[in-house]
């Protein structure tokens, strides 16, 4: 019986263990206060999180680095489509649209006192400009400016390659998550920014204007204390803002997340789904959203699209599309992958209020009689089939000359809402007699196979660009992006060639912003994309972004839509002036 | 002594378990609508019938999903029915092939050393190097569709090192025996002292190994789908509980998601444990002497 | 005797080429796998790049500079050759996907952590385990423990990440016992301090606990069939009627000799040790090497691929090694002259 008593010994032993030591190691107090403190949720944990150079690829921006220490020049609010000046005071094009000119604010200063000027924008162009195409943005730059040029301390000239009506919004405005970042010349004029990790502790860096300084970091975790000297309070531009820290945490899935919101040790998160919120709102309730009531959700500027490679037989042929589309429900989408938390999408662009001008053209012209995107009619799709020679075989698909109808949707592994819609796509597809499935891939894999034209079907966000006019997005579908398969393309992954169209996205994209020709422009364009149908847009990117109440006010909101929400874009610049504390004063709360 | 040696409780119990799970399988379309394990097939979010809902955020339970629903609309039973054969299957089928494999290979290695024995060991000492996940990920890039069968597959191109390595090594120490000498002395074939006398004294290792490793494959194929790698169209338990993950199930209060799959898991693994150690009372006379020595 | 230190050398040396032959196939896998996959790194990095930084025009150019400065467009021979020269020497380059990184850095970040908690966790569980597996196989042991021991093994079946999520729920959400996350405490950022120790430890409970209730049963499972095994041995019937106290036949007899195979699997399970915790890792934001190559493969990061696997198989087939030699001495049975 003896080696049973040791064995029951040291299970007794371990066991004692255990429990000592959860019970008498209560969590430490910690130096700073949580009532002071912003925590915001961090969605993928920093694997290099002392990389602090903004342009190397493997930068990362969204863990405060861009919310609290870069600021942009200017910021757009996608709500309202102003653009708000932060940095600079206004950026301005001549006639041709080819030279702009930026003016500084006047009173900005790096956070080691030295004075941000006209050099650091001219010194960060020309880094671009020498090392392109290796550094982030320095792409674009190279194609679309030929010099920067100082003309006093405040004041910037970019002399562009060819007319650009968009340079101030795509490039300098946060029009999506984030904009070009300007380096301070004194730190990194003999640095090579490419190996260059801008992080020396004893030496105050990472240097930038911002109204906060790098506190302490994990790969899990980021703290950022306010710095009391900022240029913009001593200034009287804007007051200190009322947050102590901010902190980025990476929280793990979905569910840790919003029990860590739960728990009140967060105040902030990323996306979470309809079910995870009303757990929230059961536990605790004091959280909002975007809305009051339902769906609750604000929508990303990358609406989502059962996307077709247009070169792929027999998705070459725009009934076949269009048979696909008539097959689709997306009401059910909606009501199963969102579980009535987005909205069905007739069309590539997000459904924000400076664009809803745009949308109502195409109800004005009639486009969805004609076009009835949103019909879910597998009668008409099933005479379509016929049509083209299909028959039904004795498994119930669709066959031709002896080969079955199938079709492959792939999705990228780490976005789960999308593979709920593509697994939805797939049981409508095959109740509608095609061999449809579904596969998720690594992610580099599945961008890869993208952009060399090497898949059938996928659910993507395609066309990502527009935010507040309508060209970047309708720009992606333009044929000069065309590549063969095989070959690399940046935009029109999906190969669908139509000079008509492209013809006329080319000549919207060279008129200034506003401008009443585009209008015309814009609705024959889209008459052939409709008729076309190169991809089949399906839902609303939506985002349930929950904030807690009980430490911080004043989140932006529907109501209240000083900013959008999403905490991980450098518009957060300007969401962290705007919340305020709950207790008037945390210091002298009892 | 009166009931005969190989009627034992525990190989009965437990393979009436592991029957019971084959005949869900084979019967399940016939005694409930398994297309219901589909997505969109059922109202989202359904408790199991007879319990109230977690918060007022529920609708109230329906007898036609007995066992409730989860959140993109597949009933639960129609899961529990379908997958829980599926994820039996890709743990047989990787563990079956696993265990054949490396024990031949294993056998062949310890009993007939030389050049043979040395390319067979360091074929599976180089496999049993290299994390899985790469090549898990890689090769499944390249499946239009993930299937049971493939995923069974793939899972046995790293279930036969682990046995080989153990089999070499056991039969190492038994070819030195005294009945393996004795064999060979008296001019048994090396394939017959393989066969007749080096496996028999391996299978209640072997037995155990098998068990392991269909439960070990199962747990493997869970955390493939859990990376959302798996097949997507059929159900097993392995996506029921990776979905209830990222579903927030536990949040949520739907237990009922995250938890029946757990105890269809639990329940096999029960079924192959019994069937093991009643296999070993059965088989082994010496283990049924030494126990009665002990009473 | 000379002809046995003799035969003894030949063996070492025989031995010593398999490890160096294990090592090189493993290599060589691990240089053709990732090229197999249909994804071209550089492309990943620059379509992330893209997607953080607005539109790319002229990508394809860039592709080609970054192809360049990895040495990708050379042939695949000497790339190959580099690669294993490099590895040998430990060189593991820069990172692809997280350039300017060297991969020697993010491994070092992540090793510390991955390596305490899971040896820590491997071992505990090969102890436990083998322990209930042995008391289960016993013939010796009380009937009342070999009816409850089974229970235990149906955490088994559980899968870890799920387990750790429950874990989390009772200890962490419910009885606040334990943090929720991470590998320490954010004010004890790691040091040489008490503080920080208990901190770690504190953090580790519940991921260490969720690795070993679910794998301890595969130790009980073999360690159960070993020990039946050799308690129908015919030395321990001898060993029996000699009268010798049970405790010492249970150990000296039973467990000593049922434990050599599970000695070998324990070598063996080191190689899961990255691989087999990025699920635990993920669900208990633990900054560990898992996540880190779960990462390098879904951006096809080659260099961070190679990196971590070239340490991970040079480590596991030393532990091999050091096993195999060690066998001889554990195990007096076996005659290694004539291998």
């Amino acid at each position: 019986m003896k080696p049973v008593g040791i064995a029951i010994k040291r299970f007794v032993f371990i066991g004692l263990l255990l429990s000592v030591a959860g019970c008498s190691l209560h969590a430490p107090k910690s130096d700073y206060d949580r009532r002071e403190t912003v925590v915001f949720d961090l969605e993928t944990r920093v694997l290099a999180p002392n990389m602090w150079n903004p342009y190397v690829p493997g930068a990362r921006l969204e863990h405060g680095f861009h919310q609290c220490m870069i600021e942009p020049l200017f910021i757009l609010n996608t709500e309202t489509g102003i653009i708000e000046p932060w940095l600079g005071l206004s950026m301005t094009s001549n006639e041709t649209l080819d030279v702009w000119t930026l003016a500084l604010r006047p009173e900005v200063k790096w956070n080691d006192g030295v004075p941000f000027t006209a050099d650091d924008v001219v010194f960060t162009i020309n880094l671009l400009l020498k090392n392109a195409p290796s550094l982030l943005f320095s792409g674009p730059m190279k194609q679309w400016v030929a010099r920067a040029e100082k003309v006093d301390a405040l004041t910037v000239l970019f002399h562009l390659t060819k007319p650009n009506p968009r340079f101030k919004l795509d490039y300098w405005s946060v029009k999506i998550a984030n904009s070009v970042t300007i380096l301070p010349e004194h730190i990194w004029k003999d640095k090579d920014p490419l190996t260059f990790k801008n992080y020396e502790p004893g030496k105050g860096w990472p240097v930038f204007t911002g109204p906060y300084k790098l506190d302490r970091f994990s790969e899990t975790s980021f703290s950022y204390r306010r710095d009391d000297g900022w240029w913009g309070a001593k200034a009287g531009w804007k007051p200190l803002p009322a947050p102590k820290m901010l902190e980025w945490v990476w929280q793990g899935t979905e569910e840790m997340r919003t029990a860590a919101m739960v728990d009140g040790s967060v105040d902030s998160l990323c996306d979470i789904t309809l079910g995870a919120y009303q757990a929230l709102e059961h536990f605790r309730g004091d959280v909002m959203a975007w809305t009051d009531g339902p769906p609750y959700v604000w929508l990303d500027p990358c609406p989502r699209a059962l996307e077709f490679n247009c070169g792929h037989p027999p998705w070459d042929d725009k009934e076949m599309r269009w048979a696909m589309n008539y097959c689709i429900n997306r009401d059910v989408i909606v009501a199963v992958a969102y579980e009535g938390t987005s909205m069905p999408s007739k069309h590539f662009f997000p459904a924000y209020p400076p664009l809803e001008r745009f949308t109502r053209i195409l109800e004005q012209n009639g486009a969805y009689d004609r076009f009835p995107v949103w019909e879910y009619n597998p009668d008409k799709a099933r005479e379509i089939l016929e049509s083209k020679g299909y028959t039904r075989n004795r498994y119930g698909y669709f066959e031709k000359d002896g080969k079955e109808l199938s079709v492959t949707v792939t999705t990228h592994e780490a976005a789960i809402e999308l593979q709920r819609v593509a697994q939805v796509v797939v049981e409508q597809l095959q109740t509608a007699g095609i061999n449809a499935s579904h596969r998720s891939e690594a992610g580099g894999t599945w961008m890869d196979n993208g952009s060399l034209g090497n898949f059938d079907a996928r659910v993507g966000w395609m066309a990502c660009g527009s935010v507040s006019e309508p060209w970047s997005s309708m720009d992606t579908f333009n044929a000069s992006w065309m590549m063969p398969d095989g070959k690399r393309a940046q935009y029109n992954i999906w190969r669908w060639k139509n000079e008509a169209y492209s013809a006329l996205v080319s000549d919207m994209g060279r008129m200034p912003l506003g401008d009443p020709r585009i209008d015309d422009l814009y609705w024959r364009a889209m008459e052939i994309w409709l008729d076309e149908l190169p991809g089949i847009p399906l839902t609303q990117a939506r985002k349930l972004l929950p904030f807690a109440q009980d430490h911080w006010k004043n989140w932006p909101s529907k109501e209240n839509p000083y900013s959008h929400p999403c905490t991980w874009w450098q518009s957060t610049c300007k969401m962290i002036h705007e919340i305020k504390p709950v207790a008037p004063d945390p210091g002298k709360a009892p | 002594m009166s009931v005969p040696s190989w009627i034992n409780a525990k190989l009965v119990a437990g393979s009436t378990v592991i029957l019971f799970v084959v005949m869900l399988g084979l019967l399940g379309p016939w005694i409930w609508d398994t297309t219901q394990a589909r997505v969109a097939s059922c109202p989202l979010n359904l408790p199991p019938y007879g319990f109230s809902p977690p918060n007022l955020t529920f609708q109230p339970a329906q007898l036609a999903h007995p066992l409730g629903t989860e959140s993109s609309g597949r009933d639960m039973l129609a899961v529990l029915i379908t997958g829980t054969p599926n994820s039996l299957l890709v743990g047989t089928i990787a563990a079956g092939i696993g265990i054949v494999i490396g024990t031949l290979l294993g056998l062949t290695a310890g009993f007939m050393g030389g050049w043979v024995g040395t390319l067979i060991r360091v074929m599976s000492d180089a496999i049993i190097t290299i994390p899985s996940l790469v090549v898990l990920i890689v090769i499944s890039s390249y499946v239009r569709e993930i299937s049971l069968t493939s995923m069974g597959l793939l899972l046995a191109l790293f279930a036969w090192p682990g046995t080989t390595r153990t089999v070499y090594a056991q039969t190492l120490s038994l070819r030195e025996r005294g009945y393996v000498q004795m064999a060979r002395l008296s001019g048994a074939s090396t394939l017959s002292i393989m066969v007749f006398e080096l496996l028999p004294n391996l299978m209640p290792y072997l037995a155990a190994c098998f068990t392991a490793s269909v439960s070990g494959n199962i747990l493997a194929a869970t955390g493939l789908e859990a990376l959302g790698l798996g097949p997507s169209r059929i159900p097993t338990l392995g996506m029921a509980i990776s979905n209830a993950v990222r579903g927030a199930a536990i949040l949520r209060g739907m237990w009922w998601w995250w938890g029946l799959p757990i105890a269809m898991l639990i329940l096999i693994f029960s079924g192959l444990f019994l069937i093991t150690i009643g296999l070993d009372e059965v088989a082994n006379p010496r283990l049924r002497r030494s126990e009665g020595n002990a009473r | 005797m000379s002809t046995m230190r003799g035969s003894s050398l030949a063996y070492l040396i025989r031995r010593l080429a398999m490890f160096a032959l294990t090592i090189w196939l493993g290599l060589t896998l691990m240089f053709l796998i990732p090229r197999m996959a249909p994804g071209d790194p550089i492309a990943a990095m620059v379509a992330r790049i893209s997607s953080q930084a607005g539109r790319v025009e002229n990508s394809e150019q860039m592709i080609q500079a970054w192809r360049t400065r990895f040495g990708l467009d050379a042939p695949l021979y000497q790339q190959y050759g580099r690669y294993l020269w490099n590895s040998l020497h430990f060189d593991l380059g820069y990172s692809m996907a997280y350039f300017p990184m060297k991969v020697e850095d993010l491994v070092r970040a992540g090793m510390p952590w991955t390596l305490a908690l899971l040896s820590i966790a491997t071992v505990l569980s090969f102890l436990v385990g083998s322990t209930l597996g042995a008391l289960m196989g016993w013939p010796a042991s009380p009937r009342a423990l070999r009816l409850v021991l089974p229970a235990a093994l149906c955490f088994t079946s559980i899968p870890p990440f799920m387990l750790g999520i429950l874990l989390i729920y009772v200890f962490a959400f419910g009885l606040r016992w334990f943090p929720f996350a991470g590998a320490y405490a954010h004010e004890f950022p790691p040091g040489r301090n008490l503080d920080f120790v208990f901190s770690a430890v504190h953090h580790g409970i519940l991921p260490a606990t969720a690795i070993v209730v679910t794998t301890m049963g595969f130790w009980a499972l073999g360690m159960r069939a070993m020990m039946v095994t050799t308690s129908g041995e015919d030395y321990m019937i001898l060993a029996q009627a000699k009268g010798l106290r049970p405790r010492r036949l249970f150990w000296m007899y039973g467990v000593r000799n049922a434990i050599l195979p599970q000695v070998t699997s324990l070598a063996l399970s080191i190689g899961g040790i990255a691989g087999g915790s990025v699920l635990v890792e993920y669900i208990f934001t633990y900054p560990g090497m898992g996540y880190l190559l779960y990462q390098g493969i879904v951006n096809n990061d080659y260099a961070l691929i190679q990196g971590m696997t070239s340490i991970l198989i040079i480590g596991v087939a030393t532990a091999v090694l050091i096993v195999d030699l060690a066998y001889p001495l554990l195990d007096p049975r076996i005659r290694r002259g004539d291998l």
